[in-house]
Parts: structure tokens; C-alpha cells; sequence
């Protein structure tokens, strides 16, 4: 067995664990918010006899331990339990939902990627010249604005003002544009910031001085020597960010009526609905751990001098 | 990150790994997300490839709605929300409705019959009524679902109202009988409420439904269920078998948009014809804007501060009404609230059965002062709290009303809390609670005024109730129990207003107003009209000639 492939055991091992310990987490947490969920579920016109019938279709009137024990069971088996607020199954609301979050997320995550490396290598590259400038303010604007305000704004604009784009919703195509770069605002400026002084580092390094000496073209020095290396740290960075993505996917899903699993998430939480709210970070959670865990895998692997073990 | 590599066979990691690793973590992810395929297809969010499917033919007319909640079920009788029912309206019809004075009429029953002791109800089916399934409307339906919401496996929230009936007895074909265990004055209204819409029985065996939870509901309505992509949209189709006037569009759509401000910005962008609930401070500007007409609809949502009968000082009538004396109603109504609402003269809103104003408390701080020196109250401090964006500028009023009642002497400052959390605070049985003043909306759900009594019944005070504000008076609850049980409407009317009398004059809260329910909407539509239940109502929207 190698040291490599013993790492990987290490980490598979690891994320396990983490995620069993979240379940227990999950659960006292949503049960720690105060209010009765019943009552919440009920809504306030209903009589107390219609609360408590409610109370027991959900279980809530068993201890927690036993609580636990379910949930844990059931969980093991791949069944997160109904909705109780939709009286749907928890796993296929969340399914339903999880594409329209993931699409979100992915393109987000690809116009950052590309718009943050080009921004970060150019600003690099002309550094200290109008360009280098031009981007270093408009990456502040993207690290220090609300997603929120900017997803507004941005409605204002492109829908109402100017009459270009859906204000809202899924159905086409352009329904993508506004709420994708809401949501990648904070990436691009972030990849941007990260890819400059990553790359201004690597152009520094010896064998790019050495390769200009060779006489190679500029731009295979560029792209090929100092980028390629410049890009490592990048990866992580972007590995990353998928977390922060999923969060600001809750505010951008919101702004927008985007049928994903932020939006789910605000409804459930504020109708205490226990079984969503558990299922929903569970799948937050396990999709984080993976990312993770794939970027820590595939990081070792392209750069040598990570040390496994 | 410090490059500090001595001697690196690979310090030069070659490109083409470096992004192929990208495009790895890319499509790890997004199989991670996409490899399970949704089990229901009408939730399927739209995949990128059938995004220009379906697009409406040029001559489909087509009504496009904003709300703001994402429906937590279509089943009629597993719904608690106004928003919800207002939708499941355009598809599914009930036995009574009521008009916007709170009195009923018949929709899916022609007439009804109520014996003297109040025991027995009987109600004559209307004829000719199809579903949109093709089952034709008749006792037997009408049977199977009074028994479906009194059936303990199916989880109605609000069973309640329906609870006195014992049995439900097939008269003829379109007759039936209900037989009550107690007199229920309320019933007939009762009948009005989402709840009790009728579907056809053979739909709970449709794709997707079940007899415990219908998520495609099948009713008699003018327009028929669709597609529903939860969380962004629900659509109908006009039913043209309907037994009523058809409306005017081909299709409804209604769009999930929980941020006011996205709403407006949809109706201003012509992307949706009508709007609920706009940002309150836009009303203004909206009304100023010839594109739009703003309806600020008169509702059935009392809101006021209910005070805590049971602590001292609070507990002297006196304390009570210099509180009210002391607020300047007026004055929040036009500053924070817009003009969305107007004030309230009585224990509950003028659209209710049972309602008949009294004489407002008008703004006086020195008969608010005056009271409290008779009361013997030298300073007073008084624990207070407000939701925040349950009600209209909930919290921004209650802060107006802090500053009105500190310049008659009495500090109350203002703290606020999530909703479940509020309302777990403000049920604490009296002995533990520490609460001397909330700010509450209280809103009927049919316009009777039973449903609003239950605030000041003794029975009612937490923890076995909602009367938070723990005002009890025998004579008030004996009128009350009178008006239950009492079949004829006109005396049922008087107890109402003898009670109505006595509680406004003892102020177990400080009353404030009842608020509007604002509904926008494109200047060219005619047709747009409202129902105090806080509920639009464009079913006979159309473009105005």
C-alpha cells in the first residue's frame, strides 16, 4: 500500500466521521431554535388540540435520544423522513431542487474561474499600469458588495431600466445571466486578487528567466511556464469557494425566485420544519466534504511538495 | 503561498494537468449534483435542453401573477395559508363563499337549511357541475369529502371549525344532511374557508396524488392544473367545461418571488401583470406611476398591541386605556404605514359578521397622563416586543409607539425576534410570562366574528389558547358561548355587539388599526378586485376595452 493511496484511505475515513458528527450537530441545532414547530406549522388560527395532533405526526413528542435514533437509522438507510410543511419526502424535495442550485453554482463557479485567471494574469502581467488599476477597484467592489443590494441593482438595471433580461425565475436561458454573476461576484474578485500576486510571485521565479533567456515566445513563457504554476494555489482557492457559492446561493435564490435549495432552505427554516432543514445541510454538508476532500486528493497529486502522510 | 522549492522535478507542473484537474473538481461536482434523476416530473427543475419548450403561441393569452411563498401544498385541505388558497381558488371551488361583508353565498351549494336546534344542516347540491377530471358534482362527492377532512389519517392543520359534525347523510343526488354532536353557529361560514374545497374522489388515484396529500389538485374551478416547478412557478389552463362565466386568459401563471422589491421590479419590467405586497415604502411612487394601479384592499387583519391583562399596573383598566389614549394612531398610519391601513373601531374589522363600531380612542396625552396619575402609576417599565416583516412595518410602528407611550412617562423599548421564537414567547402560560406588551395581526379566516371572540374568551388564554392577552371577563364569555350556539343571525349580530362593547371599554389592548393588502397591477387591466380575507382576485381580470 502506498503512502498516496493510504493518504486517500486517511481522508475518506475522515470525512466520515465528519459527517456523522454533523448529523448530531444538525439535529440538536434545529432542536436548540426556539418555538414550537408544531404551533409554526399549524399557523396561529389553529386550536391546540390540531397543535398537538401535529406534534405527534412529527414525532416531537418521543425524547431526543429516541429522536436521534430514528433519524440516525433512517438516515443510514438514505431516507431523510417528510417534510413537514409538504408532507413530501425530504430526499426527492431535495433532488428536485438540488439541480437548479447546482446549475447556479457551476456556472458561477466557471465564470469565475475564467474571468478571475484572465483579470488576475493581465492585472500581473501590465502591472502597475491603468489596466492593473482598473481591475484592483473593480475586485474591491466585487470582495465588499452585498450579493444581496448587487442582485437588486442589477435587476433594476438590465430588467426594468433597460428592458434586456428576465427580473426573475429559471424558465430561459437569459434567466441564468443576472443571477449567475450576482452569485460570482465575490468569486471572479477573489480569483482575480488570488491569480495576480500568485502569478507576479511565479514571473519572478528563476526558470521564467531562464526560459525568456532560451528566447522562448513571451506568451509560452506566459502561459505555459509561469501559469501553469501560478495556477496551483488557484485551484484550492476555487475548490474553496464552492462553499462560499452554496451559501450565497441562499441570498441570490431568494433575490431572484430561483427554484433551488437556498430558497428551500429559508422556507424550511422559518417553518421550522425539522426533517428539511436536517436533509438540506446534510447534502450542503456532504457535497462540501467531497468537494474538499477531491481538491485536498488532486492537490497532492499535481504538486509534489505536499507532504501526505 | 512562498514558492520556495530548492530542487522540484515538477516544479513546473505541465499545463495541461493543472487544467484538466480544474475541469475535474468542475465535473465532479456538478455530477455529484446532477446524477440522481428527480423523482417527480412535475417538479423537474427545467434542464437546459428543454428551456425553449413550450413556448406560449402568440394568440395564448396568458395572466402572469407574483406572490411571495412558495406554496407548501396545493391540497385544499391540508392548507393553512392565504396565499396558497388564493391560488388553489382558481382551480378548486367550495360549497359557500362568503361576500366582503361576511355573509354567505352559495358557489358549489345553491341554498341551505339550518334546523331549529342548530343540530342539523342540510344543503342542496348545485346541478350540472363537472370536474376537470369529467366526474360530475354530487352528494356522494360532496360526502366523500366532509368525510375526507373529518378522517384522522388525513392531516388537516385546521380541523377545527369542522370538528361539531357528527355525520354526513346522503339525502338524493343532490341533497345531503349534516348531523352535529353541538350547535356551531360559525358553520355555514365555515364552509367558506379553502379548507373545505371540494375535489373529485377519483383524483386521489391521479399520478402523483394520494389520498392523503393531493399535490395536483382536480376541482370544478374555472381553470385547471398544469405544471408546477416548486419554488419558482405554477401553472393553469383555462377549463372549458366550466359551469360559471370563463374567464378571459387562456392560462395563469403564478411565479414564486419571496423579495418584494424583485415583484415590483417584475411588474415595472411588464416580466408579470400583478403583484402582491409590494415594498410598503414604494407605495407612493407607485401611486404616482400611471403604468400601475395600486388597490389597497381592505382586510380582515386587525393589528394591535396586546397588553398583559394580568400584570401590575397593567391589570387597572385605567393603565390600559391611557395607553391607548396615549398612541397617535393617525399619525403611524400616514408616516410608517403609507396609508395602508385604517383604523380600527371596534374588536375586530368592519367586514365581519358580528362587528359594530364603538368610539375611538383619540389621540390625548394629557388624558393618558390624567388616567395614570388616577391609577396611582408614578413611573412605569414595560417589556416590549415586535416581529419584524410579519406585519406591515411591524416593528418600525411598534418603535413609533415606544416613542408615544415615553412621552406620557412610560419606558417600553423595543425588542424583536424570529417568529416561531415570538410566538413560543408570547404563548407562555401567564405564571411565567415576563412579556407586558406585543405587537400582533390577528386575521379571520372567514369573516365571522367568532374567529376573532377567541382573543378575549377565558378558555382561550395560553397555554390552551391564543388569547395572549389574557383578558378575561365572565359576562363577556358567557355573550360569546350565547352567540355560538345561537341560529338566528340577528341576535347572534346583538350578543356580539353587547360583548364588543364591553371589551373595547375595558382595552385589553391598545387598538390600532386594520391593515390594507395592497395589490398592484398594470394600469391597462380591468376586472382586478380583492376579498377581505387578505386574498386577490383577477379570476375576471382582462384588458380593459
Amino acid at each position: 500500500m502506498t503512502s498516496f493511496s493510504q493518504y486517500i484511505l486517511q481522508r475518506l475515513l475522515a470525512a466520515l466521521i465528519t459527517l456523522i458528527g454533523i448529523s448530531l450537530i444538525i439535529f440538536l441545532l434545529v432542536r436548540l431554535l426556539p418555538g414550537d414547530p408544531a404551533r409554526v406549522i399549524a399557523g396561529l388560527l389553529a386550536s391546540e388540540e390540531d397543535v398537538e395532533q401535529i406534534r405527534v405526526w412529527m414525532g416531537l413528542d418521543r425524547p431526543l435520544p429516541v429522536q436521534y435514533a430514528m433519524f440516525f437509522s433512517r438516515m443510514v438507510r438514505g431516507d431523510l423522513g417528510i417534510s413537514a410543511r409538504t408532507k413530501e419526502p425530504v430526499l426527492k424535495e431535495i433532488l428536485s431542487r438540488l439541480p437548479a442550485t447546482m446549475k447556479l453554482a457551476v456556472i458561477s463557479m466557471t465564470i469565475a474561474g475564467v474571468l478571475g485567471v484572465l483579470g488576475g494574469v493581465l492585472a500581473a502581467y501590465r502591472r502597475n499600469s491603468i489596466l492593473d488599476f482598473l481591475i484592483s477597484v473593480g475586485t474591491l467592489f466585487g470582495i465588499s458588495m452585498p450579493v444581496y443590494w448587487l442582485g437588486l441593482m442589477l435587476i433594476v438595471l438590465f430588467a426594468v431600466r433597460l428592458h434586456w433580461l428576465p427580473a426573475a425565475g429559471s424558465e430561459r436561458p437569459a434567466s441564468y445571466i443576472l443571477p449567475s454573476f450576482t452569485l460570482a461576484a465575490f468569486s471572479i474578485a477573489l480569483v482575480a486578487r488570488m491569480t495576480r500576486s500568485s502569478m507576479l510571485e511565479v514571473l519572478s521565479e528563476d526558470y521564467v528567466r531562464t526560459a525568456r533567456a532560451k528566447g522562448l515566445r513571451e506568451s509560452v513563457v506566459v502561459l505555459r511556464h509561469a501559469l501553469s504554476n501560478a495556477l496551483i494555489p488557484v485551484v484550492t482557492v476555487i475548490g474553496l469557494q464552492f462553499g462560499a457559492l452554496l451559501g450565497g446561493a441562499v441570498l441570490t435564490e431568494t433575490v431572484f425566485g430561483w427554484p433551488g435549495m437556498g430558497q428551500l432552505m429559508v422556507d424550511s427554516i422559518f417553518a421550522r420544519d425539522y426533517p428539511m432543514v436536517q436533509g438540506i445541510v446534510l447534502v450542503f454538508s456532504s457535497l462540501l466534504i467531497l468537494v474538499n476532500l477531491i481538491v485536498d486528493i488532486l492537490y497532492a497529486y499535481i504538486d509534489p511538495r505536499i507532504h501526505y502522510g | 503561498m512562498t514558492h520556495r522549492a530548492g530542487y522540484s522535478r515538477s516544479s513546473q507542473a505541465p499545463p495541461i494537468r493543472t487544467v484538466l484537474v480544474l475541469g475535474l473538481v468542475l465535473i465532479l461536482v456538478f455530477l455529484a449534483a446532477c446524477a440522481p434523476a428527480p423523482a417527480a416530473p412535475a417538479a423537474e427543475a427545467p434542464s437546459a435542453a428543454e428551456e425553449e419548450a413550450t413556448p406560449t403561441p402568440a394568440e395564448a393569452k396568458t395572466f402572469r401573477i407574483a406572490v411571495g411563498i412558495d406554496p407548501d401544498t396545493l391540497d385544499p385541505a391540508l392548507g393553512t395559508t392565504t396565499t396558497v388558497s388564493n391560488i388553489v381558488d382558481y382551480m378548486v371551488e367550495t360549497l359557500v363563499v362568503t361576500d366582503k361583508d361576511g355573509n354567505p353565498q352559495p358557489k358549489l351549494a345553491t341554498g341551505w337549511e339550518v334546523a331549529e336546534d342548530g343540530l342539523e344542516y342540510t344543503f342542496y347540491i348545485r346541478q350540472g357541475v363537472t370536474f376537470h377530471d369529467g366526474t360530475v358534482l354530487n352528494a356522494e362527492v360532496v360526502k366523500w369529502n366532509l368525510d375526507r377532512i373529518l378522517d384522522p389519517n388525513v392531516k388537516v392543520p385546521i380541523r377545527s371549525p369542522f370538528a361539531a359534525i357528527e355525520e354526513v347523510e346522503i339525502v338524493d343526488d343532490y341533497t345531503i344532511k349534516l348531523h352535529l354532536s353541538r350547535p356551531y353557529a360559525p358553520l355555514i361560514s365555515a364552509f367558506s374557508l379553502g379548507n373545505a374545497g371540494i375535489i373529485s374522489p377519483d383524483s386521489v388515484n391521479a399520478e402523483g396524488n394520494t389520498y392523503e396529500n393531493v399535490t395536483r389538485p382536480v376541482g370544478t374551478g374555472p381553470y385547471v392544473f398544469q405544471e408546477r416547478v416548486k419554488g419558482e412557478r405554477i401553472v393553469v389552463t383555462r377549463f372549458e367545461d366550466y359551469w360559471g362565466e370563463k374567464p378571459y386568459y387562456d392560462e395563469v401563471v403564478f411565479r414564486v418571488v419571496p423579495e418584494a422589491a424583485t415583484r415590483e421590479s417584475l411588474l415595472l419590467a411588464g416580466q408579470v401583470d400583478l403583484i402582491i405586497l409590494p415594498p410598503i415604502s414604494d407605495l407612493p411612487a407607485l401611486q404616482q406611476n400611471p403604468d400601475v394601479k395600486v388597490l389597497l384592499a381592505p382586510s380582515d387583519r386587525t393589528i394591535f398591541i396586546s397588553i398583559n391583562n394580568t400584570h401590575e399596573p397593567l391589570n387597572d383598566v385605567r393603565v390600559r386605556q391611557a395607553l391607548n389614549y396615549a398612541v397617535n394612531k393617525e399619525e403611524i398610519i400616514e408616516s410608517v404605514l403609507f396609508g395602508a391601513a385604517e383604523l380600527l373601531d371596534a374588536p375586530m374589522a368592519s367586514n365581519l359578521f358580528g362587528y359594530c363600531p364603538q368610539k375611538p380612542y383619540e389621540y390625548d396625552p394629557e388624558k393618558a397622563k390624567a388616567l395614570l396619575a388616577e391609577a396611582g402609576v408614578e413611573s412605569l417599565e414595560l417589556n416590549f416586543i415586535a416581529p419584524t416583516g410579519r406585519y406591515v412595518q411591524d416593528f418600525q410602528a411598534a418603535q413609533a409607539i415606544a416613542g408615544f407611550l415615553s412621552e406620557v412617562g412610560i419606558k417600553a423599548p423595543v425588542s424583536t425576534m424570529d417568529w416561531p421564537s415570538y410566538v413560543a414567547a408570547i404563548l407562555t402560560p401567564p405564571d411565567e410570562n415576563n412579556i407586558d406588551l406585543h405587537f400582533l395581526g390577528w386575521a379571520p379566516s372567514y369573516l365571522d366574528a367568532a374567529q376573532q371572540m377567541v382573543q378575549f374568551y377565558s378558555p382561550e388564554h395560553p397555554p390552551n389558547g391564543l388569547a395572549t392577552s389574557f383578558y378575561g371577563n365572565p359576562e363577556v364569555d358567557k355573550l360569546i358561548e350565547a352567540a355560538a350556539q345561537e341560529s338566528d343571525p340577528e341576535k347572534r349580530k346583538e350578543l356580539y355587539c353587547q360583548a364588543s362593547e364591553i371589551i373595547w371599554n375595558e382595552a385589553p389592548w391598545i387598538f390600532l388599526w386594520v391593515q390594507r393588502f395592497p395589490i398592484v397591477y398594470r394600469a391597462d387591466l380591468t376586472g382586478v378586485d380583492y376579498h377581505p380575507t387578505e386574498k386577490f382576485y383577477a379570476i375576471y381580470a382582462r384588458p380593459a376595452e
